[in-house]
């Protein structure tokens, strides 16, 4: 999976989503460029879509190059909502932006969603919520 | 480039899609002073912390009033002042993508110093400011959680805006803290025992309190008051809170504190700890 390109400082990264739905395993949905209440209607329609096909879910924050307190709280959300349907979902964020691991780090949600460390992790905590 | 130091001001509708054009404006300013990285990241999630609380609660759901943003260089500082022409930060029942009350939270633990005023019809005005150098995650090694400055002083200008911010700012440091549910409902009614002093008894004419957040407990100083104001607000706090016999119990190490102002003038300060 490509990172965005340039970091925390880079070039104006509009946000994005990226579904990748394999065959097997858990659906997994990329958080691209810059993130905030503009585009968190859209995350919470994507991610509101996938907990109803109640399959394991890995968001991946790795490519995001920013998230505001209202992404956040659509992914706290998402996840309540995914436990209470029974269905798992999982966080990444591995070599990250700045911007985005002070957030998790001074809100204490990197601990607390939690967000896992790498990609792998994430979906290795998916498969094995959801047997 | 030449002339006096760095600043710009923006002035746009206030729509959440305007939110990322502040973003990039006032890091692009950052950059251009070569802001270190990590406060230029805390400075981008500061601004658009503030300015979604002018988008979400400013105006009417049907009307973009102006959202304005000035920011400027003052040697190794940068303070950025948003404001609206709107209501007062009016709480809303349900906006999509709600922001769950961190917003306040984060510019708090990310600026060096902030400072809302507002009050009825007159707008609200978020001030923020924010050093080249991270307070204390500076200092500390890559790993440990990244801690905010420690420091919260609030100066809120008399009216409505008063009783909401201060309990929301001491709600939130106590949730912060993980305070057990009664603590917290104990932070707001000292709160509220604040806010229900009147303008007169502060020095500046504005409700003035300062929170520092003391490994799992509160220290809350109030003031600078007047002369006689620190008695004042004793007397308040003595008034009964139901079973829990007065507010001044919820409290400890109740004490006034005499000092003078930055300006040089004499100074009360009422000081308590609220711990979990």
């Amino acid at each position: 999976m490509s990172a965005a390109a340039g970091g925390s400082l880079g070039p104006v990264g509009i946000g994005a989503f990226r579904l990748e739905r394999p065959e097997a395993g858990p659906a997994v949905l990329s958080i691209d460029g810059e993130h905030d209440l503009h585009t968190a209607p859209e995350l919470r329609r994507r991610l509101d879509e996938l907990i109803g096909l109640r399959d394991p879910i890995v968001i991946d924050l790795s490519p995001s190059t920013f998230v505001d307190s209202s992404i956040l709280g659509v992914l706290l959300d998402a996840r309540r909502r995914a436990s209470e349907d029974g269905v798992t979902l999982a966080l990444a964020q591995s070599d990250g932006s700045l911007a985005v691991s002070r957030v998790l780090e001074v809100t204490g949600l990197r601990g607390g969603l939690p967000v896992h460390e790498s990609l792998e992790e994430a979906l290795a905590e998916a498969v094995k919520g959801s047997k | 480039m030449s002339g006096g130091p760095p600043q710009l001001k923006l002035t746009l509708p206030a729509r959440s899609d305007n939110v990322m054009v502040v973003r990039q404006a006032v890091a692009g300013l950052g950059e251009a002073v070569e802001l270190p990285d990590q406060r230029l990241a805390d400075l981008k999630t500061i601004v658009t912390e503030a300015c979604n609380n002018v988008v979400l609660h400013a105006y009417p759901d049907d009307e973009d009033g102006p959202l304005e943003v000035s920011a400027s260089i003052n040697g190794d500082r940068v303070e950025v002042v948003i404001s609206d022409q709107g209501q007062g930060f009016k709480p809303r029942a349900e906006s999509d993508g709600a922001s769950l009350g961190l917003g306040l939270p984060l510019i708090a633990s990310l600026s060096d110093d902030f400072e809302i005023r507002g009050g009825a019809g007159q707008g609200t005005r978020t001030r923020v400011t924010l050093g080249f150098e991270a307070p204390e995650a500076s200092q500390n090694g890559a790993g440990e959680p990244a801690s905010a400055a420690d420091r919260t002083e609030l100066a809120v200008a008399p009216g409505e805006a008063v009783r909401p911010v201060l309990a929301r700012v001491i709600g939130a440091l106590a949730s912060r803290a993980e305070f057990p549910l009664d603590r917290l409902a104990d932070t707001v009614l000292l709160g509220d025992a604040v806010s229900s002093r009147g303008p007169d008894d502060f020095a500046d004419g504005l409700i003035a309190v300062t929170i520092k957040d003391a490994d799992g407990s509160l220290k809350i100083s109030v003031g600078p008051l007047v002369q006689g104001g620190a008695g004042r607000l004793l007397r308040a706090m003595d008034i009964p809170a139901g079973e829990r016999g007065s507010l001044r119990k919820l409290a400890r190490g109740m004490e006034t504190r005499s000092a003078s102002t930055p300006e040089g003038e004499a100074a009360e300060y009422v000081e308590f700890e609220v711990a979990r």
